[in-house]
């Protein structure tokens, strides 16, 4: 099989991708954001719950969409779920820059995280919208 | 089968592009002309020349550079013209593309002949491209879409788009050939159009290359297409038009060439088809449609759609053989386009699988998310075929999604 392919399906991709965690809406929530994708259709929906330590509390996602996209989301989600917010944009620079395709002068990220498995998409640029989709969707929510 | 493969033979070493390799080793194999199909060596020689040895603005100069420009572009004219059987000239508008046709003819019928509350039939298996410039009708002026609907088939239902007529309905805009389905219009819809006195417009975007057009005969009262559908550049397209209908519709947009005598107070208009064409046109675009017309002419149309219909047919049958496939559209004719989905299988992953193998198809809502919406899925993936297509590529596609099946239920 060829590299780029399984570069692109790791395993623990397609695994989100089949069963994507924290699929749902978080109730109750206080900051949410609609994902989507014009070009092909993908969409999704993002709610979590901010507390007053600056700290997301809970973060789900409901969509439809290819399996980088819900691989994509389900993995943010069970990043970003504790993280102050302040890391959680650090973690949104590190992941654009990740699937861009440069994973030089990463900042929190690194080999070891799950979120490094969305490398792969570096290698389809048509592909990173799929994989970002979820981390706008994030950022639009902190500005809303 | 065999006069397939000599056909292909014949043809594939015009397009300099199909010999390209994708990711350094694998062949391409290019099944997605329905989004844009490649060019022939005449295409792209004939263009450079024309910026080599030819080039200046048209219709205005007296210097020869200026002649042979002109030259160039009304003689690319002439050939659009015999290519859809136009009864002249004056009915064929050089526009940047279909798209900038619809939304010519959307403006312009509205402004002459349209007011609030009246009525435009459309379909729900329409491109955006023929639901958005009438949406803004809807928008700016009041005036009532009604979309008719279509059988399991993909065609459109005829009883229910007959009941969508009343006095109010002004005009119908409809795809000839879906660029989902590959499903022709079916001709009742246009004689139900004529037996109304309704004009109606055809997005030939996806049926100019692929069938043999021919105004008069469809009896359609506009037609649009893009020239890089059929092998030529993009940046051009072709609207035709009655001359009754584009005599009487006012212009579209104002600038030079457009003209017929300026003063400060106002202005008359040019004659037909300049009346339509403000601005320097896409001149070198024109002309290189006009080449990529010469190329089918050579090959033969009939050729060229008997090969199509060869290839559609077959690659229909082996898709429809394998259980994971969904083919949307039914068992009914397809034109040189197959719309599917591998089960429990986004068309996405599909496509960047095909990719890595070198073959390369369309995969997404195609521009038609009212008819994704219909058809119960988010995308689909989409064969479309070309002039250079085989039966052996369709045995390849076979093997990679066979391929591509396993690796995503691993």
């Amino acid at each position: 099989m060829n590299d780029l392919i399984n570069d692109l399906y790791q395993e623990i991709i397609l695994d989100h991708g089949r069963e994507p965690r924290n699929f749902g809406e978080c109730e109750p929530h206080n900051k949410s954001a609609d994902g989507h994708n014009p070009l092909c259709g993908d969409s999704l929906k993002l709610t979590f719950l901010l507390n007053d330590q600056n700290i997301i509390e809970d973060i789900k996602f409901i969509g439809e969409g290819c399996a980088i996209s819900l691989a994509s989301a389900s993995l943010m989600t069970e990043k970003l779920k504790g993280k102050k917010i302040e890391v959680a944009e650090e973690i949104f620079k590190d992941f654009t820059n990740l699937v861009s395709g440069s994973d030089e002068d990463l900042k929190v990220l690194n080999e070891e995280d799950s979120l490094y498995a969305l490398k792969g998409v570096g290698g389809f640029p048509m592909r990173v919208k799929c994989a970002t989709m979820a981390w706008h969707a994030f950022n639009q929510a902190l500005k809303d | 089968m065999d006069d397939s493969k000599t056909l292909n033979l014949n043809v594939r070493k015009d397009f300099p592009i199909l010999s390209k390799k994708i990711l350094e080793k694998k062949d391409l194999i290019y099944f997605d002309t329905a989004a844009s199909a490649q060019k022939p060596n005449t295409v792209i020689n004939e263009t450079n020349d024309f910026y080599k040895n030819h080039y200046s603005n048209v219709s205005r100069g007296v210097h020869t550079l200026s002649v042979e420009s002109t030259f160039r572009y009304e003689d690319a004219r002439k050939k659009v013209q015999k290519f859809l059987n136009a009864r002249s000239e004056n009915e064929i508008i050089f526009t940047k593309s279909a798209t900038e046709g619809i939304n010519l003819v959307a403006q312009t019928f509205y402004e002459k002949f349209m007011q609030k509350g009246d009525e435009v039939i459309l379909s729900l298996i329409e491109h955006h491209s023929n639901l958005i410039p009438w949406f803004f009708l809807r928008d700016k002026y009041g005036v009532v879409l009604k979309f008719a609907n279509i059988q399991p088939s993909g065609e459109i239902d005829i009883d229910h788009f007959d009941s969508l007529f009343t006095d109010k309905t002004k005009i119908v805009s409809l795809t000839h050939l879906s660029n989902v389905f590959g499903t022709e219009l079916n001709e009742k819809v246009i004689s139900i159009c004529k037996d109304k006195r309704v004009p109606i417009l055809l997005d030939g975007c996806q049926s100019a290359a692929h069938l043999k057009i021919d105004v008069q005969k469809l009896g359609c009262d506009f037609f649009v297409f893009s020239g890089h559908k059929t092998y030529g550049p993009a940046g051009i397209g072709v609207l035709y038009g009655t001359e009754n209908l584009l005599s009487e519709m006012p212009p579209y947009q104002g600038g030079g060439g457009m003209i017929g005598d300026v003063s400060l107070e106002g202005a008359s208009y040019a004659e037909l088809p300049a009346k339509y064409e403000a601005g320097t046109p896409p001149l070198v675009e024109a002309h290189g449609l006009g080449i990529a017309i010469d190329y089918m002419n050579k090959i033969g149309l009939d050729n060229i759609i008997e090969h199509e219909n060869e290839i559609t047919k077959y690659a229909f049958n082996k898709l429809n053989e394998i259980d994971f496939i969904e083919i949307h559209g039914g068992d009914n004719k397809r034109n040189s386009i197959i719309s599917f989905n591998i089960k429990n299988v986004h068309s996405h992953e599909v496509s960047s699988f095909l990719d890595v193998e070198g073959i390369a198809i369309r995969a997404g809502h195609h521009c038609c998310q009212p008819l994704m919406k219909h058809l119960g899925v988010n995308s689909t993936a989409r064969l479309s075929f070309g002039v250079y297509n085989s039966l052996e590529e369709v045995d390849k596609f076979v093997i990679a999604l066979h391929k591509c099946k396993e690796f995503f239920n691993k």
